[in-house]
């Protein structure tokens, strides 16, 4: 199949691309790594007037130490969040879930930006994001916003970005003394999609769970948190975690070529467990 | 709703050799590649960035050309498994080992093969039977079962590491 045709615009700046955004009324889609956008142009899925092409812009890019917190830029390739020693020093959950992404095909060439903006609900990075409580910076060229994670990802391919926004960089907290983290995956194969993932974020005192985060994807329209496993963990300690995490309720994920809705579900108790049995392992050996 | 594909100029060194053309912007890397530049050797089966049959090196990293628009690596030097002959033309240590390991069957798969091979070898990511079948993950091969595509560059790998010892 091939794709078809359609203009080819490259912005310099963010403000560029979201001019452009708005001279096409709808009809444009921003490119930066394209490793979901080509896929879905190849298969017939999107066809679009024109492409906006951002991957030159030269902001914002890379990760940078912001007090508390690290800014990374939209357009960071998962190959540079693997390697990037901010991120393996202050947030691994980052780099560890950048590791699942794809082949290192995809990984060269994609970037952070253009995984949260697609949202699939199956994907690594919002799913990490979401356990980090991270921030978004939102751009239309005139005004720039704060969107907390919660409010970005919608449901399904879905985002609140508006027509002519320009997702801009990421702003993660860093992972504080005290706390651990996990993040696992169960796939075909290395590099496919999660049929479940699960991330976790642990804070222990005294061998206790004081707070924990817990999050699940590919389970839902956009990644889940888990705020009954939350609270029912408070108190436990490392070894209680399998008896202390009840049946996830509510939870009725899809069935398709991977796996039933049934293995599923299975798999998201299973894999929630593990991602909080490594948070609980990695506070201890911080501690 | 129209569409017009304005051509876009794009120059690429594809294996040493720079080429300039004014192609349709829509255009992805693999059918510029193929179109303007006759490098056959890229083969298009996916589409989806999952198949591995059109990975080429753009700057040294291995790419998806199917996934990639050409206009976007504008300027980039292009590697694909003819420019792993050496200065003779003739095949290079890894070209030989899966020559002599029988690592090709319909031969489809085997450019991007030797592309995500050869940049496992230079990135020295190529150490273990493990590492190696890890870093090929993302290249399928539908006749081979893979034993031999792994013999040939973990022997490629070992004679390196030996010249270098």
């Amino acid at each position: 199949v091939y794709v078809k045709p359609f203009r080819y615009e490259r912005a310099d700046t963010l403000a560029d691309a979201a001019e452009a955004l708005r001279s096409h009324e709808g009809g444009a889609r921003l490119i930066a790594g394209g490793q979901s956008l080509m896929p879905m142009m190849n298969l017939g899925l999107v066809e679009v007037d024109a492409v906006v092409d951002i991957s030159r812009v030269a902001e914002p890019r890379g990760v940078t130490d912001d007090d508390g917190y690290l800014r990374i830029g939209a357009l960071t390739r998962h190959r540079e969040l693997e390697r990037d020693p901010l991120v393996s020093t202050h947030q691994p959950l980052l780099a560890s879930a950048a590791r699942n992404v794809g082949s290192a095909r995809v990984r060269n060439v994609g970037t952070l930006g253009g995984s949260l903006a697609h949202s699939d609900p199956a994907a690594e990075l919002p799913l990490a994001m979401t356990t980090l409580g991270a921030t978004y910076e939102v751009t239309n060229g005139g005004e720039t916003r704060t969107v907390p994670v919660e409010d970005f990802h919608v449901t399904y391919f879905t985002t609140s970005l508006g027509e002519d926004d320009v997702l801009a960089a990421v702003r993660v907290p860093k992972l504080g003394p005290g706390w651990g983290w996990g993040f696992v995956e169960v796939s075909r194969r290395p590099g496919d999609f999660a049929i479940v993932a699960a991330s976790a974020l642990v804070r222990l005192a005294g061998g206790e769970i004081v707070e924990s985060r817990v999050v699940l994807g590919g389970v839902s329209e956009r990644p889940l948190r888990l705020g009954a496993v939350e609270s029912s963990l408070t108190g436990a300690r490392a070894s209680d975690v399998p008896k202390r995490v009840p049946e996830i309720e509510g939870l009725e994920p899809m069935t398709d070529t991977s796996a039933t809705g049934a293995h599923r579900k299975h798999l998201s108790r299973v894999l929630a467990i593990r991602a909080l049995q490594d948070a609980c392992a990695r506070a201890e050996e911080a501690a | 709703v129209t569409s017009s594909a304005t051509p876009v100029s794009v120059t690429l060194t594809v294996n040493g050799r720079s080429v300039t053309r004014e192609a349709g912007g829509h255009l992805t890397l693999l059918r510029w590649l193929r179109d303007n530049a006759d490098a056959l050797d890229p083969k298009y089966a996916c589409g989806e960035g999952i198949c591995g049959a059109c990975t080429v090196l753009v700057d040294g990293q291995p790419v998806s050309a199917c996934i990639v628009l050409a206009a976007q690596v504008d300027g980039a030097e292009i590697t694909t498994a003819a420019g792993l002959l050496d200065a003779h033309g003739r095949p290079n240590d890894l070209q030989e080992s899966f020559h002599r390991h029988h690592a090709a069957q319909c031969g489809f798969c085997t450019p991007g093969m030797l592309m995500c091979a050869a940049a496992m070898l230079s990135e020295g990511t190529a150490g273990s039977r493990e590492e190696i079948r890890k870093g090929l993950h993302g290249n399928l091969c539908r006749c081979t079962g893979y034993q031999h595509i792994v013999d040939a560059i973990e022997e490629c790998a070992a004679n390196e590491a030996a010249a270098t010892r």
